[in-house]
């Protein structure tokens, strides 16, 4: 459909990925779209599978769930495994964490090794910054959200002790994006 | 009796709320100043805003040790003059049931947001379901009416909360907003208009607040401490509050009037939608989050040419009979898909002529589009 | 009733339902008298009570506003109502069964609470309205028509248990010891906080008549006999000290 981006964030419970959705869906929300945004985790908080989903669009949203994804991020093995083949062939994007994920070779969709958790550790000294650095290679790689609304959604979000933090995350997912996406 | 026009407490703008979020501030905008609630999911983030919405405003809030404290405060709140809400789910609604047949019974305006997720009992906490329509009507024992809305989306969680109210006010009368985990969860785009239109209970000095003559069937309403020595119970009343356990007459009178005061008022409590019904052949019919599936359905079927519409409920109780009734006289048949087994299905086959299938689907999940499309091309 | 006290009573009201011999009516009057002794505003009092005989002590006769609500459930109800509106004097007046049995959570989380309701607990021991079943406060052996062999379990000892529970007023007097049983309703009136008084009251109709006390007078000379003050328990044998029932205010 046109006018429809549908964008999946995946990984396992504690990785941040509900926020990283939020963050991506109120981003939307500042640029003008239409969104639509769920989430789903199992019974317990941390460790277990875990998903959020983005619907984008120009219009106002009939089914509010994810059909087919324009945009994979994959955040675990296992994430990936569940959901790369539910990503559109030809014009879709997986993006996935290069130091925890070992791509399938033989889809037909476009791959962005991107070494998130590895630059979270070495460069950010923490860990759970991996998610808002896919968010801005996701920028730098699509625009589907502008850099003003999601740094605008991330001080809407979060606190502030951890804000700046995020804020550098972002710069630094944006220049890996802009490496990987040449 | 009127309604006037406030100032919406929550900024005009565009946000990005969950529908249990958006609840929350619509039940604020309509003048909600007392929660009383229990921790359920997979409404609690609801009762979690309004702990921090009611405390920022001046509002009360208060955790209760169950769900039939929580509604039974919530009905005293309202004596005392609050407009006043709870919300839960599958559990706490089956144990609010008898207070809510109170608040029927004494006309008590008070609103109940169910946020309903996969029964029977326990069942799956975090997963969605829509089973409690009949309960929502038939829950408590006796014959009583409600008011029961549908929302399908985060803007309707906001906008049915606080028509919800209206309506619970105007009318004196628990008001319910049947939504679902799929929605109460959903986060989407809403916008909050600089004003909002809210409705006041009717005052009369002296007037008896448990009968009136005429067509519209609301007493006046004083509150706690206004100096009208009140008498509100449970039991069978007459229109100044006192008993009547023997007296058939003041049984048979009261039952019917608080029926009649929501029935006789249907026209203008019920809302539905209409959606590519002109020329259709077939018709969906559908409520809630399983409406915007439909809604999909429809529209890629028409592309391929299929005659198919839908209309929406966004009233359940009381139940668009009329709107259904058009609907089966045009079509030769009607789907209703629904997370249940068949309870809408039930009633819309009391008033139509027409074949009539029910498309159920109770393993915890939304119904996928695919499955309303593959049941249309194969009738 | 004495013309005094007419005016807190709802016109229209008769007589009182209670059967010959009933506490109720005691406790009824005693309740209006407390009131009537602290020149209390009618206008802003609540009364709430639950379902059973006790819970029609307020309902309809009192001349406030009363709020007759669903077995059990009365806290409940005036929690809502004492929060949302704090300029009301809410008390709460229903039955030993209504709070303490199917209302029993209700009655601990109110306590603990300390929500500032004026709870009087007419406990006549037995489920009266319903046709004399066994409560949570039946006397151990004691026969009703549930426990045509003897009550087999303990009863609550309801001052301990809100007590316990977080209650910043506490008392218990029969409706024999009419003095003491106003004056600690006036205290309770005059006190901020969770107030319970436990008003013991005769069940001629229902408890008595099981319980080899079947005329009226007896179970009023039952009470006399048995209800003590906790300094005259002081003195007793085990043996004496359990057929007593110990009086007095606990706490305050």
């Amino acid at each position: 459909m046109t006018g429809i981006k549908q964008v999946r964030l995946s990984g396992f419970g504690g990785q941040g990925v509900v926020l990283a959705g939020l963050l991506l869906g109120q981003a939307g929300v500042f640029d003008g779209k239409y969104i639509s945004g769920s989430n789903s985790y199992g019974a317990q908080a941390r460790g277990s599978g875990c998903k959020s989903e983005i619907v984008f669009s120009d219009g106002p949203v009939d089914f509010p769930h994810l059909t087919t994804a324009d945009i994979l991020i994959a955040m675990s093995q296992g994430a990936y495994n569940s959901y790369c083949g539910d990503v559109r062939e030809e014009s879709g994007l997986i993006l996935y964490d290069q130091g925890l994920v070992t791509p399938k070779e033989n889809l037909r969709v476009r791959h962005l090794g991107i070494p998130a958790t590895d630059v979270s550790v070495k460069r950010l000294k923490n860990k759970q910054a991996a998610n808002i650095v896919f968010l801005g290679v996701l920028i730098e790689a699509t625009r589907i959200v502008s850099p003003g609304a999601i740094r605008k959604a991330i001080s809407t979000h979060v606190s502030e002790r951890f804000r700046s933090l995020n804020l550098k995350a972002l710069r630094t997912g944006m220049e890996l994006g802009r490496k990987a996406h040449g | 009796m009127a309604s006037r026009w406030v100032k919406s407490p929550f900024p005009k703008g565009t946000y990005y709320f969950s529908g249990n979020e958006a609840a929350a501030e619509g039940a604020i905008a309509a003048g909600c100043r007392f929660y009383a609630g229990y921790p359920i999911t997979p409404s609690s983030e609801l009762m979690e805003r309004m702990a921090v919405r009611l405390n920022e405003i001046g509002g009360v809030f208060i955790q209760m040790e169950d769900e039939i404290a929580s509604i039974s405060a919530v009905i005293g709140a309202s004596w005392a003059g609050a407009r006043a809400m709870t919300a839960t789910s599958g559990p706490g609604f089956s144990l609010m049931q008898e207070s809510i047949g109170y608040a029927a019974f004494t006309e008590t305006p008070c609103v109940i947001i169910d946020v309903q997720r996969a029964g029977p009992c326990t069942g799956q906490a975090t997963k969605v379901g829509s089973g409690d329509i009949m309960q929502a009507k038939w829950g408590s024992h006796g014959d009583y009416q409600v008011i029961a809305l549908s929302p399908w989306s985060s803007q309707e969680m906001y906008d049915l909360t606080l028509r919800a109210f209206n309506l619970s006010e105007q009318y004196r009368v628990p008001a319910m907003v049947m939504a679902d985990e799929a929605i109460g969860h959903l986060r989407e785009t809403i916008r909050v208009a600089a004003k909002v239109e809210v409705w006041d209970r009717k005052k009369k000095k002296g007037g008896a607040p448990f009968d009136i003559e005429g067509e519209d069937g609301v007493p006046p309403m004083p509150s706690f401490g206004e100096g009208e020595r009140l008498s509100v119970t449970g039991s069978t009343h007459d229109a100044y509050g006192f008993r009547k356990t023997d007296d058939p007459k003041a049984h048979a009178r009261l039952v019917e009037r608080i029926n009649k005061k929501i029935l006789n008022h249907k026209r203008s409590i019920i809302e539905t939608e209409d959606y590519l019904l002109e020329d259709a052949e077939m018709a969906v019919v559908a409520y809630g989050f399983t409406a915007r599936t439909s809604l999909y359905a429809v529209k890629r079927m028409r592309k391929d040419g299929t005659k198919v519409g839908m209309l929406r409920l966004k009233t359940l109780w009381p139940f668009p009979d009329e709107a259904v009734a058009e609907i089966g006289k045009k079509v030769k048949k009607i789907i209703v898909p629904e997370m249940n087994l068949g309870q809408v299905a039930g009633e819309v086959k009391k008033y139509v002529p027409c074949d009539v299938i029910s498309l159920s689907q109770t393993n915890g999940e939304v119904i996928q589009p695919d499955t309303i499309m593959e049941m249309l091309r194969k009738i | 009733m004495v013309r005094a006290l007419e005016k807190y009573i709802r016109p229209g009201v008769k007589s009182t339902p209670f059967c010959p011999g009933c506490g109720h009516g005691i406790l009824m009057g005693l309740i209006l008298r407390a009131i009537d002794d602290l020149k209390m505003d009618m206008k802003k009092m609540l009364f709430v009570s639950g379902i059973g005989c006790a819970a029609w002590i307020p309902s309809p006769h009192y001349n406030g506003d009363t709020l007759h609500t669903l077995h059990g459930r009365a806290l409940a109800f005036a929690t809502g109502a004492k929060l949302y509106n704090p300029d009301l004097c809410v008390m709460v007046v229903s039955g030993d069964g209504d709070l303490s049995s199917i209302g029993g959570n209700h009655l601990i989380h109110a306590a603990r609470r300390d929500i500032d309701l004026k709870v009087i607990c007419a406990n006549n021991m037995i489920y009266g309205m319903t046709g004399g079943q066994a409560a949570s406060t039946t006397p151990r052996g004691s026969k009703t028509s549930t426990t045509g062999e003897g009550n087999p379990y303990r009863p609550f000892d309801l001052c301990k248990l809100v007590e316990g529970a977080g209650a910043t007023y506490v008392s218990r007097f029969s409706v024999t010891q009419p003095i003491s049983l106003i004056q600690s309703i006036k205290k309770a009136l005059l006190h901020k906080g969770f107030s319970f008084i436990e008003a013991l009251s005769p069940c001629p109709t229902q408890f008595g008549r099981r319980n080899l006390l079947e005329r009226p007078e007896d179970m009023i000379k039952d009470l006399i006999r048995r209800c003590i003050l906790e300094e005259e328990a002081e003195g007793l044998t085990e043996e004496e000290r359990a057929e007593k029932i110990i009086t007095g205010e606990f706490l305050s």
